[in-house]
């Protein structure tokens, strides 16, 4: 529908050049010929003029005049589709997006088939999980252009976000009928393959999808994601020859992976320890260079034969040298026996090692059968850091087991006899860190920083640990070594999305009772959150051009639930605590006054500043509370109670929350 | 340690295991155009609690399709888990992939001059080549040597479809520092 108030001939030719240079980011030359029509006085009040002279001003970062100008033009010409176009650009400009889904709703309303409506439309209404919305608008532009690819995937896409599969999967398929099956290589349509599989699986009929992969199977190019699809349909089919076939050539290409072990056990449909332990042994034989498999057995043995698996296996990682030795094999600390024989084995390779330079005091008990011949073999020397290893693990294992003197005790020797190797120094912090001597731990790990200065990760450690102990300019101060120049070191990691940084940050705060530091933090850290959550929308256009369907897909789930990351949880659940803290015991005046005079305070502070009464408000926390606890379920929030040891914190949070 | 294609979910937590590994760092959004891009070039390795330990961030450069190449944008194993040849096992997965999937003829790299362990693993365990220097091509000034490895031995394996595992496992000193820039992306 033509605007209530059309522009003669030349004043219309002026209009289509501003938004010519709307699109072309030419803004200065938008607003030029913006004047043009508005100074004519017949025009000065032409609503879809005013309207893009608005738009042009917001690109400029003139967001106020921008506001005034869209919205006067509005109420000039309420009929006009374009004015109302603008209203909801403006408002997405500023994140609002219902809003701008209200204005693109009023848009269709005066021109329904307007293609970049209906487009805007649609990615907003994905944004909000407006799938409904979504689903119709994505059928209106269907309708409008159905020769193109991308009407039919969105199209498809949407029903199969309703879980809507039967709808989805005949759209799907009527498209890939349309596709001529092109002879070579073609990228996009392996991927539309895969995705098309993944919605029928997700629909739950298996066997429509390992007949639709079989047929498909020489257009797919991701041959990985193609024989696990293929593994796993196997197996939810019962076929455990062509599942257990399908898994085995996975490993000859990535013996390294856990999972196609254990889908190999269900293949096999092995219950028992033994059975799993004779399986993984045929692995280790056939992929001698593998850690995988080696490892693997050792969870799946006990008493006598674990010890001799685990004596295999450290004397190996003793002899190379492998420093995370002890991190690799923690998780079978789980079990006391295996703890006690590991005890035992380090005892006797240290007095071993003393005596003979072996990791046996008999040098003669290596056996070799080869044709059920016997040999004696001779124990070689083991280097002379095989001792140096011995001690390291050692100085871990007893940390693990808090026994702190005996840890310090191995990890002195370790120093003594290697006083250069940065690891014993860094293990030595981490003995002082678990026995809770803050300072002590960060002294040591600065020795290391100090000893390798290139190395970010030690960097990381050391600022980490200087945090624990509360010392925040020094923590700043280590990580601006790996920072831009000319930006604080702050500033940068919060650029960054340095997430670890800021949160402990915030906790180091919350312990000097620096309220309003911390909740700054985790401000910064909420925001990275919503930061990317704002991240996928260019990503919905993008997808559907690049065809990465089932990526994209994952990236919606992922974004549902983004604010369950751990990450999250520790920032909400130090927040929610400084508000509570805040609740049970107001600031007194001068309390106020002083963390008001603190530096780069909090916004909420400076509010609080602002209003006439410094305490902070019941109603306050609770909005502020809520809001982070919005992100916590129910079981969070008892392990979070749990862990403060305040029940009644649990009651109050549930009260913010409701 | 076990070895993985990266999934969408492990994208922030590969970001987090770069801040703590290496100088170079992105935005959320920059894995995320990895990972959506090209969801196959990127792995991760992970202890048996999933925390990622290490990984490759890969992509394909777009600006030659007649010759079709790899990028590896960032790799990096915490310091913790090194020695285990992760890296290398890390960057096999995803040369194999670039291949199979993007028909990639070589992959390219970029590494700071002064990280001779970084060298040392691509010039001798990972059969890269110095291509050229890029002077003054990271941010404080340091210049980086472009690297080159030929893809062909995996078009081979390919064909006769033989297994294509890790190669040598001569306890490697891993490293790290690889960056590209962070080009504009997602231009329509």
């Amino acid at each position: 529908m033509p605007s209530s108030n059309p522009l003669p001939p030349k004043e219309n030719s002026l209009f289509k050049r501003i938004l010519r240079c709307y699109e072309h980011k030419q803004y200065k030359n938008g607003l030029k010929f913006a004047k043009q029509i508005l100074s004519n006085p017949k025009y000065a009040e032409h609503g879809e003029t005013l309207a893009m002279k608005g738009l042009t001003l917001n690109c400029l970062g003139r967001k106020e005049e921008a506001y005034e100008y869209v919205r006067r033009g509005l109420r000039n010409d309420l009929k006009s589709h374009v004015c109302w176009h603008v209203y909801g650009l403006l408002q997405r400009s500023d994140k609002k997006y219902d809003e701008a889904i209200k204005c693109y709703r009023n848009a269709l309303k005066w021109e329904k088939d307007n293609i970049q409506i209906l487009r805007d439309l649609s990615l907003l209404q994905v944004q909000m999980r407006d799938l409904e919305g979504y689903r119709d608008t994505r059928y209106h532009l269907f309708m409008l252009r159905p020769t193109q690819r991308v009407s039919w995937i969105g199209f498809a896409m949407a029903y199969h976000l309703l879980e809507d599969y039967e709808t989805a999967l005949n759209i799907l398929e009527t498209f890939r009928k349309t596709q001529v099956p092109s002879s070579g290589y073609d990228f996009e349509h392996s991927e539309f393959l895969l995705y098309q599989n993944m919605v029928i699986r997700e629909s739950g009929a298996f066997e429509d999808a390992l007949k639709h992969l079989q047929t498909n199977k020489d257009q797919i190019y991701d041959k990985v994601t193609s024989q696990e699809t293929f593994g796993c349909l196997y197996l939810k089919l019962g076929m455990y020859e062509d599942a257990k076939n399908e898994f085995n050539k996975l490993l000859e290409r990535n013996p390294e992976n856990i999972d196609y072990y254990y889908k190999l056990h269900d293949a096999e449909n092995l219950r028992t320890d033994q059975e799993k332990y004779e399986m993984i042994c045929k692995y280790r034989t056939k992929f001698p260079r593998a850690l995988m498999p080696r490892r693997m057995i050792l969870n799946y043995v006990s008493g006598e034969l674990f010890r001799s698996e685990i004596d295999d296996y450290m004397r190996r990682g003793f002899h190379k040298g492998i420093p995370p030795l002890f991190v690799d094999l923690k998780s079978l600390y789980k079990d006391k026996e295996k703890v006690k024989i590991i005890e035992d084995l380090l005892q006797s390779y240290l007095v071993a090692l003393k005596t003979t330079g072996c990791f046996s005091l008999n040098r003669y008990i290596i056996i070799v059968l080869i044709f059920e011949i016997i040999f004696l073999a001779k124990e070689e020397k083991q280097p002379a850091s095989a001792i140096l290893w011995v001690y390291y693990y050692m100085a871990q294992h007893y940390d693990f087991l808090k026994n702190t003197p005996k840890a310090l005790e191995f990890i002195d020797t370790a120093i003594n006899h290697t006083p250069t190797l940065i690891e014993l120094f860094i293990i030595k912090g981490q003995i002082y860190k678990h026995a809770g001597d803050v300072i002590e731990a960060y002294k040591w790990i600065d020795e290391a920083q100090a000893l390798d200065t290139a190395d970010r990760y030690i960097n990381y450690k050391c600022a980490k640990y200087m945090l624990r102990a509360n010392l925040l300019k020094e923590a700043e101060e280590i990580c601006s070594k790996f920072t831009r120049e000319g930006v604080s070191a702050m500033e940068n990691l919060n650029e960054m999305q340095c997430i670890w940084f800021q949160t402990e940050c915030a906790l180091a705060y919350q312990r000097l009772e620096k309220w309003g530091e911390a909740l700054k933090k985790c401000h910064e850290i909420d925001r990275h959150f919503s930061e990317i959550i704002e991240d996928q929308f260019d990503f919905h256009t993008y997808c559907m051009r690049k065809m990465t369907l089932r990526s994209y897909v994952g990236l919606l789930r992922l974004e549902d639930v983004l604010r369950s990351h751990p990450f999250y949880f520790r920032a909400a659940q130090c927040a929610i605590q400084v508000y509570l803290r805040l609740y049970d015991r107001p600031l007194s005046d001068i309390d106020t006054q002083q963390q008001l005079n603190t530096a780069n305070m909090a916004r909420i502070c400076k509010k609080k500043k602002e209003s006439k009464n410094d305490r902070v408000r019941l109603p306050d926390i609770c909005t502020k509370s809520r809001y982070y606890c919005c992100y916590l379920d129910e079981d969070s929030f008892s392990r979070w109670s749990r862990c403060t040891r305040r029940p009644d914190l649990w009651c109050i949070a549930l009260f913010a929350c409701n | 340690m076990n070895i993985r294609c990266a999934r969408p979910n492990d994208l922030m937590n590969m970001q987090h295991c770069n801040l703590l590994c290496l100088p170079e760092n992105y935005q959320m959004k920059y894995y995320f155009y990895h990972g959506l891009s090209w969801p196959q070039l990127s792995y991760v390795a992970e202890d048996d609690k999933g925390r990622i330990v290490g990984y490759v961030l890969a992509k394909m450069e777009e600006d030659s399709e007649d010759n079709p190449h790899g990028h590896i944008t960032s790799l990096a194993v915490k310091r913790s888990y090194r020695r285990l040849g992760l890296a290398q096992k890390l960057m096999e997965q995803a040369a194999r992939a670039m291949v199979e999937c993007f028909q990639a003829k070589y992959v390219s790299l970029h590494v700071r001059k002064s990280n001779r362990a970084a060298l040392n693993l691509y010039m001798n365990t990972l059969h890269f080549t110095i291509s050229e220097i890029e002077p003054k091509y990271y941010a404080d000034g340091e210049d980086a040597y472009a690297m080159r490895r030929e893809l062909k031995s995996f078009e081979e394996s390919k064909s006769d479809n033989n297994s294509v595992t890790a190669t040598e496992n001569n306890g490697i000193t891993t490293a790290s520092a690889v960056n590209v820039n962070t080009n504009a992306f997602l231009s329509n």
